[in-house]
């Protein structure tokens, strides 16, 4: 049988979900033999060219030239995965979509003028079809073996869409919202991670993005009677996945 | 006669970059390192949010050496709290350094550049390169170990924060640790043995990385503090190096190139392994330098493909440190309580690819006023160009298709972090 072609393509990111990928490390050398691993920059010098039998891309469109660049790498894929929260969900960068991007630009760079940037960050998904979804900043590795596995299989990936609560409750995490009064963003936030924040006593800053149907309200009305301000209850939010937030919190309003 | 190399995108480096270069007549006219990642304004991102987001934040800067970015980011915020920490607090974090140098050296020896060395396209392109990429797991493994224990997970981990952890490993979780530690500093030992024999009738490439900066300490090799160092003598405090390096943007770059001011132009300095093995070598333990002079090799090493060999060396080094830390380990949890102030804070660490400096000024909340951020990628730009330039001026006689490779060979040398480089920049108010 003909090894399926596949494609890991970045865009405005941090690298850490194609070193996830990287961190496979034995698997790694699986999926190199399962698949023919034929455009991979950060790893290998094979141009791109041809068409993909699964595309996974990392990174959120921050500039006019990623636009363009997502619509070409759609056309030649198959099946288009998401990996990570600024591909899925805009990442962290996409707080800029809540300032004005010349103030942004002039903090910066001596001569804005040399810099080409859309006022916004936005996921993948905002472009053009997306097959499928893998969140978290970074992925887990388990997500993307299931997933390259999954797709071998003809399958849909068996990825939670529960809270993280769900995982707590499953390691016996005592809950450190109750407990210990700590801002913790579980109850909203999709499982994937293990619970790893709540295990080092710190509650979920919210890597993994909204969970299904997740009441945002409720749990920002649970953080104003333990007192949080408005101001420091949206600074919460505003982390890696603040425009899946933000968009969950005007959708419900509608 | 005119010739022209063009890299259109830029392989086996983290992020996105291109190389144009101009020769007409075997004279140089043109090295531009193009840097078109997409920049993220981190500095305007981070305005307003209290400190424990400075440490979340900027580790997204770079997926690869999130820790070094925790590390600068923690400590400047402790000084500028007037907090200073325990020991056993030191001795954790810098176990944690330990684990993402081993990660990130491991990767990039192995998987970005060692193909150069057997004109491969990648790690797995030929099946005879096999025990090579499975070492380099191997070792990439452990650092990706320790990372996993004292953070939660090697990528972005979560445990970090002003005054200490959120979570005190067991002594017993530690030691589990030991025996494969143990296994993996054999098998650097081996490593630094192979890089060295990379390079067995080659013939040096002389004047690619002349001046270099790192921290220095008189009786350790340097991670998380220190005093800045040229390789001309020349000792600064943390401070007063930020005063004397320029910061300067260039037309072809979404990455601030960086220079020490010392004529009319900010001359061009290196930081990174090859810097900090030339000035730090005597604070290496015994093994690790016999098996370099075994191999022949004399300091200082200013090819700068050898990055590859000091790479290897500070895989050893630091897994030869982890070792000794862990047994050193009584598992006393320490913590010190840090209350948000008003204040400045400015600290410089030993990031993988070198010195990453933070500097950040907090009101009296605790929150971010102001945010710097000089990635060690942007302060060794400006460094790159000069040692292609060099390397050009003193090959033009090979063909193009050669001297593209050696170029490329250059680049990856400096294992430049490109997704760093484009966020580092100013947020303070004379500059903005």
């Amino acid at each position: 049988m003909k090894k399926p072609r596949l494609g890991i393509f970045k865009l405005t990111s941090c690298d850490g979900c194609q070193l996830s990928i990287l961190n496979l490390e034995e698997e790694l050398l699986r999926v190199v033999e399962l698949f023919s691993l034929s455009f991979f920059p950060v790893a290998s010098d094979k141009e791109l060219s041809g068409y993909f039998d699964l595309a996974l891309i990392e990174g959120s469109i921050s500039e006019p030239r990623q636009r363009e660049e997502v619509i070409s790498v759609r056309e030649r894929s198959r099946y288009l995965i998401t990996i990570g929260a600024c591909a899925t969900s805009g990442g962290l960068q996409a707080l800029k979509n809540w300032a004005v991007l010349e103030s942004f630009k002039k903090s910066v760079y001596p001569d804005p003028a040399l810099i080409e940037s859309l006022s916004t960050s936005t996921p993948v998904s905002d472009h053009v079809y997306v097959d499928f979804e893998i969140w978290g900043c970074p992925v887990t590795g388990d997500a993307l073996s299931e997933t390259l596995a999954c797709f071998l299989l003809d399958k849909r990936p068996t990825i939670p869409q529960y809270s993280l609560c769900m995982e707590c409750k499953r390691k016996a995490i005592p809950c450190i919202l109750v407990s210990e009064g700590e801002p913790c963003l579980g109850p909203i936030t999709r499982a994937g991670c293990g619970a790893l924040c709540p295990s080092f006593s710190r509650a979920c800053y919210g890597c993994f993005g909204p969970r299904d149907d997740a009441n945002i309200d409720s749990l920002m009305r649970w953080f104003e009677k333990s007192g949080y301000s408005g101001t420091e209850r949206q600074r919460l939010l505003d982390t890696m996945n603040t425009y899946a937030y933000r968009r969950v919190q005007i959708e419900k309003k509608d | 006669m005119k010739r022209r190399i063009n890299v259109k995108y830029l392989s086996r480096v983290e992020g996105e970059g291109a190389l144009i270069i101009e020769i007409r007549n075997n004279e140089v006219e043109k090295v531009d390192l193009r840097i078109f990642e997409a920049p993220r304004f981190f500095e305007p991102i981070l305005k307003g949010r209290p400190f424990q987001d400075v440490i979340d934040f900027t580790a997204r800067i770079c997926g690869i050496c999130p820790v070094a970015y925790q590390m600068s980011a923690v400590h400047a915020i402790e000084a500028a709290m007037g907090v200073s920490v325990p020991q056993p607090v030191h001795d954790l974090r810098r176990l944690m350094y330990c684990g993402e140098w081993i990660e990130s050296h491991a990767l990039h020896v192995h998987f970005l550049h060692g193909p150069d060395f057997f004109g491969m396209e990648s790690a797995w392109s030929d099946r005879d390169y096999g025990h090579i990429a499975q070492r380099g797991m191997k070792l990439k493994g452990l650092g990706n170990e320790i990372l996993a224990l004292l953070g939660g997970r090697p990528v972005h981990p979560l445990s970090v924060r002003p005054g200490g952890f959120f979570r005190w490993p067991e002594k017993k979780e530690l030691y589990q640790l030991l025996p494969d530690l143990e296994k993996g500093f054999d098998l650097s030992l081996e490593c630094i043995s192979w890089a060295v024999s990379l390079f067995e009738g080659e013939e040096e490439i002389k004047d690619t990385g002349d001046f270099m900066v790192s921290l220095h300490n008189p009786d350790s090799y340097a991670m998380n503090t220190g005093t800045v160092c040229t390789s001309e003598g020349i000792t600064y405090s943390m401070g007063e190096f930020t005063k004397v390096i320029e910061e300067y943007q260039v037309p072809h770059s979404n990455a601030l190139h960086t220079g020490i001011k010392t004529g009319p132009t900010p001359r061009p300095y290196m930081v990174g392994p090859l810097s900090r093995i030339n000035m730090s070598f005597t604070s290496l333990p015994e093994k690790v330098k016999s098996t370099v002079q075994q191999g022949g090799i004399s300091l200082p090493l200013v090819d700068i493909r050898m990055s590859i060999i000091a790479r290897c060396i500070e895989i050893s080094y630091a897994l030869h440190e982890a070792i000794n830390i862990i047994q050193g380990y009584d598992g006393i949890a320490a913590y010190v309580h840090v209350e948000p102030k008003e204040g400045k804070g400015l600290w410089i660490t030993e990031a993988p690819r070198g010195m990453l400096i933070h500097s950040y000024e907090f009101d009296r909340k605790g929150n971010v006023v102001t945010a710097r951020i000089i990635p060690p990628t942007s302060q060794n730009l400006a460094h790159i160009e000069k040692s292609l330039r060099n390397y050009i001026e003193s090959n033009h006689h090979l063909s193009t298709k050669a001297l593209r490779r050696g170029c490329e060979d250059i680049i990856r040398s400096y294992d430049p972090c490109i997704s760093c480089s484009v966020h580092l920049i100013d947020l303070t108010e004379g500059k903005s």
